[in-house]
């Protein structure tokens, strides 16, 4: 792996069983992303997207292959130690946001910070709502918000630990044009400040050329750079 | 399309999606628990029937003054039941010049017909059981007659006009039982014998006995018949009225199995009521969708209801083929659990099992399905839209009120079912409103701790309604578990109690007054316990009120026995602790010597005495009236000598006394009971080493029986504090989902959700462990009259266990969730 490269995955396969037998959702899929770059993985619904970005992630065991993720290849470790590659270095933001519905707004942002055993959780949570708009909604629940202003909290926790790596998966998919358009600029700005790298999957091309580059995924291939 | 095809059409769906198997098994492991325990209880109920009936040495005895009619033995015979006679009288036996009273019992062939006899070739050596009866021409004694006619086996007596060869020493007779020290010594000869010793003539008092054995339901049957047929005189006796030595164990046993089973109904209503709410908690986006499309409320409403009922019925089906399955494994696990075989199960378990289903799935579920129709159909695009309304009170109401129906439709004991109902309704208010409390505490609490506390605190707090529901069912789960527990030690040690292994299995009658110093010197010689030496004075009730008493006035069989024999008055200055005082008062120091009585009450109730009645007694050629004083109770499975008339220490000075005491000797050191015999050879020594045994192993055999449907509720009340644990487990799915995509580690996680486990555990666990001390007091000291004392470590212990079991529970459900990938569980959400 050369020094730059933060990610990397090598010949991923993914099958899954299904009643008509196994199918192969990923099909020895091979790539490499640079740090500080910005990825798009795009293809139609079913290509596979969100599968690859999983187990890049180290969400997900692939059943064969492997993903060597910061340095550390995750066929190596177990779950325990997938979750400390993780833990403050590596951030999500989900399609349908996943934000826990028993916690509050700055509850939620704190998590990955008290995980980490961040001294000032409270405080960096606070600045972290205030830079996506929400000051006036640290205190809120889930379910009080709307579906943009979740999705910013969503983007608030996913920075809040300064993280090496992003992961996106259609952070716009559950929102309105306007509202995702808002989400995306302020995903980029956000990315721009801390130099992370991102890896977003979208199946909406004008999103995907805002990155540095784009992978094309098709019935679990990859089909290369579509632009 | 109809409702109920829609509810099919749905209700199939939702099975390929997967969606039916939860609440399916929730209520399939809740019935077949009820099942399983209610046919075991109910089987081992008339197994133990079946072990009093050893002490009758038959199903049932029809007791007459004459001989069994023609058309009894014809309705006997119609019916497939077994029978066999007695007859008992009681005539002299005469050997050389000696000569004594005996109770002649004449019996036919195929007698005992339940239990058996133990008969020895001679006194003090060792017994064995017996197959059969005396063979023509022989007779078998106690060791008793033989003692007092100053003989020895193989030699002849004279009994009317036969002579008869003394063949055995009887040692155990299965339906001698409760008076063994009150009567005269047994001699036993064959019924066909009987005729040629001319002593039953036409008017002769005799009791004829018609033992009657066979099917639990043909009995029943003839019993029936009997009691439409039965004239003055003929008493039918079963083994619920038979000895009262062992008829204590008997009923307390039957009150714990029932106890048991209302436990497993409470248990089961808790577990189907979990999974009824979590059923209607999956069905709002169903009802939202179908709204969209159009469905009227009403519409909603049927199919719901339709689905419920068809699940209802399905659940408990499987369920009651679970349990009849688990009940008779349990059969086959542990053989020769009661003499016998255990009679067949019965169809009643599967009834209440279906109809328990049925009846409380729709009464739980009913509540929240109604409030159901009101989901906005909006909710299909917001989801957040028409949480599921957390009406409890409304909800808890109707729960109760099915589970009170429930629990008093499958009660045999109302006051049992009403403790156990009461209870749990004080339980319910306190757990919720405790739940209630902390649930906002802690929340407050929340920013104070670590993130995996607040994580799990969070959770518990988010989700009041459902935390505050899921408590309420743990604490009730913990109660009825934890009160099976208390209430059964306390039986055991009542029992350990009431046995212990030196039981007096000895009695020394007809001692001397003049003896007592030498006897007392004996005993301290042989290192022997203290004797307690009791007097007798023989006396024979002629009066009551000034009212002449004969037999044939009585129609109770007890009271003409009564009157036929001479009674044995003793004294004491103050009570026994195997006696308790139920009525009247014991005599003060000046009353001493004043006319009193103290009766027995069973005694008191046989001849319809009450209190201030005036009993004329014949004491030798004198006569003296007493008043019944006060009336008493007395635990004659003590095995020490008691006495149905007491009088003050003072009143028969002068009379002519006896003394009476027990002992306990090891069986292997039988000899030193011989030497004291030879040294005394006035008294007479009774061993009822045999008898002591054959109800210990009755009360073993019961205590075997409860500890195995303890153990069997407990178990069912283990899988339904998983499965109301279970119910939450679809949001937790999520929350650990979305922790671990955050990074945090198995021990973080884990903190967190043992967090929320224990406060839920110590909460259910406090009040659970209280309620069930306060009902095990109620049930102890009130219904089965054992000694309860409420201890502060029972609680504890309580509160530990239902942690511990919470939390073990907790974790092992969720041990799952670490095994998914976060992913998936991500994506399916």
């Amino acid at each position: 792996m050369t020094p730059d490269v933060i990610v990397q995955a090598e010949a991923l396969t993914k099958q899954v069983s299904s009643p008509e037998g196994a199918l192969t959702i990923l099909d020895g899929v091979s790539m490499s992303v640079r740090s500080a770059e910005t990825l798009a993985v795009v293809g139609v619904s079913g290509s596979g997207k969100s599968t690859l970005l999983g187990l890049l992630a180290g969400l997900d065991e692939p059943t064969a292959g492997r993903v060597i993720l910061n340095g550390t290849d995750l066929s190596q470790v177990d779950e325990d130690e997938r979750a400390r590659v993780r833990a403050g270095r590596v951030g999500f933001v989900f399609q349908n946001f996943q934000l826990l519905p028993s916690l509050t707004a700055i509850e939620n942002v704190m998590l990955p910070l008290e995980l980490t055993g961040h001294a000032r959780a409270e405080q960096q949570a606070r600045s972290g709502l205030g830079r996506v708009g929400l000051a006036d909604r640290v205190a809120h629940y889930p379910a009080q918000l709307s579906g943009g202003e979740q999705q910013r909290v969503a983007i608030a926790r996913a920075f809040a630990t300064n993280p090496r790596i992003l992961f996106a998966d259609e952070p716009t998919g559950n929102l309105d044009e306007k509202t995702g358009g808002r989400i995306i600029d302020l995903l980029f700005d956000l990315n721009r400040e801390h130099g992370t790298t991102l890896i977003l999957v979208t199946h909406d091309r004008a999103i995907g050329i805002r990155c540095d580059r784009r992978l094309e995924l098709s019935a679990g291939r990859l089909l290369g750079e579509p632009i | 399309m109809n409702s109920l095809s829609l509810a099919w059409r749905l209700l199939l769906r939702q099975r390929r999606a997967g969606d039916l198997k939860v609440v399916i098994a929730a209520l399939a492991v809740a019935i077949a628990a009820l099942v399983s325990v209610m046919s075991f209880a109910d089987r081992l109920q008339r197994a133990l029937k079946f072990q009093g009936s050893e002490l009758l040495a038959a199903d049932l005895v029809v007791r007459s003054p004459y001989p069994p009619k023609f058309e009894w033995l014809a309705e006997i015979s119609r019916l497939g039941l077994k029978s066999a006679r007695t007859v008992s009288f009681r005539s002299v036996v005469i050997h050389g010049e000696y000569s004594q009273l005996a109770e002649v019992k004449a019996v036919a062939e195929g007698y005992p017909l339940r239990g058996g006899l133990r008969v020895a070739a001679d006194v003090n050596v060792e017994d064995a059981s017996v197959v059969g009866i005396p063979p023509m021409g022989t007779v078998w004694v106690d060791g008793q007659l033989l003692t007092l006619l100053n003989m020895t086996t193989g030699g002849r007596v004279n009994l009317g006009s036969r002579q008869f060869l003394t063949d055995k020493v009887i040692t155990l007779e299965p339906d001698r039982g409760g008076t063994v020290f009150a009567i005269a010594p047994r001699l036993m000869l064959n019924l066909a014998d009987l005729p040629s010793t001319e002593l039953i003539q036409p008017g002769s008092l005799a009791s004829h006995r018609l033992l009657v054995a066979g099917d639990v339901g043909l009995i029943g049957v003839f019993r029936d018949w009997m009691q439409d047929r039965k004239e003055a005189g003929v008493v039918l006796q079963d083994a619920g009225n038979a000895q009262p030595r062992f008829r204590a164990a008997l009923n307390k046993g039957e009150q714990f199995l029932g106890l048991a089973t209302l436990v497993t109904v409470l248990l089961s209503g808790v577990a189907i009521a979990r999974a009824a709410r979590n059923y209607a908690q999956r069905h709002l986006d169903t009802v939202a969708l179908m709204r969209c499309v159009g469905a009227t409320q009403r519409k909603i409403l049927e199919v719901l209801i339709t689905q419920l009922l068809i699940l209802g019925t399905v659940g408990s089906a499987i369920g009651c083929a679970l349990g009849y399955v688990a009940q008779q494994a349990f059969v086959y696990l542990i053989p020769g659990l009661v003499a016998g075989d255990l009679p067949w199960p019965s169809l009643t378990p599967a009834m209440v099992g279906v109809s328990a289903g049925v009846v409380t799935i729709v009464g739980f579920a009913a509540p929240i399905i109604i409030r159901l129709r009101g989901v906005p159909p909006l909710r299909v695009l917001r989801r957040e839209l028409g949480t599921l309304p957390n009406h409890v009170a409304a909800v808890y109401i109707t729960a109760m009120l099915t589970l009170a129906a429930l629990v008093f439709w499958v009660a045999r004991d109302v006051t049992l079912a009403a403790y156990v109902l009461g209870g749990s309704l004080i339980a319910v208010v306190l757990l919720s409103a405790l739940s209630y409390l902390l649930i906002r505490l802690i929340n407050h609490m929340r920013g104070g701790v670590t993130v995996t506390w607040r994580f799990g605190i969070a959770a518990l707090a988010r989700r009041a309604g459902s935390s505050i529901g899921q408590i309420v069912a743990i604490g009730i789960g913990v109660m009825a578990i934890l009160l099976l527990t208390l209430v059964r030690s306390d039986l055991l040690q009542a029992w350990r109690a009431n046995l212990p292994p030196d039981t007096p299995n000895h009695f020394l009658i007809n001692i001397q007054p003049g003896q007592l110093a030498d006897i007392e010197k004996y005993f301290r010689e042989q290192r022997w316990r203290r004797p307690h030496l009791r007097p007798i004075v023989r006396a024979r009730l002629m009066a009551i009120n000034d009212r002449p008493v004969r037999p044939q006035d009585f129609a109770d069989a007890f009271a003409q026995r009564v009157v036929q024999r001479a009674a044995n008055l003793s004294w004491m200055e103050t009570l026994q602790d195997d006696n308790e005082l139920v009525a009247g008062e014991w005599w003060r120091d000046q009353e001493r010597a004043s006319p009193l009585v103290s009766v027995e009450k069973q005694y008191a109730e046989a001849l319809g005495l009450s209190l201030g009645d005036k009993l004329k007694y014949r004491i030798a050629d004198q006569e003296i009236t007493v008043a019944v004083s006060n009336l008493r109770t007395v635990a004659w499975d003590s095995f020490r000598p008691n006495f149905f008339l007491l009088v003050p220490p003072a009143l028969l000075n002068g009379y002519p006394a006896s003394y009476i005491t027990s002992l306990y000797v090891p069986r292997s050191r039988a000899h030193q009971i011989n030497a004291l015999i030879k040294k005394f050879p006035n008294v007479t020594n009774i061993d009822v080493d045999a008898l002591l045994r054959q109800v210990r192993r009755l009360v073993d055999r019961i205590n075997a029986v409860l500890e195995y449907i303890f153990l069997f509720t407990v178990l069912a009340g283990i899988v339904v504090l998983y499965a109301a644990i279970q119910t939450t487990q679809g949001e937790r799915r999520q929350e650990v989902a979305i922790l671990r995509t955050l990074g945090a580690t198995r021990r973080q996680l884990s903190i967190g959700m043992v967090s929320e486990f224990v406060v839920m555990g110590v909460l259910a666990g406090a009040v659970g462990a209280l309620a069930a001390m306060l009902i095990g007091y109620g049930i102890s000291a009130q219904l089965l009259d054992i000694p309860y004392r409420l201890q502060f470590r029972t609680w504890l212990v309580g509160v530990g266990a239902a942690v511990t079991i919470v939390t073990g529970a907790g974790i092992l459900g969720t041990y799952r969730l670490w095994r998914t990938s976060p992913w998936q569980i991500l994506r399916n959400h």
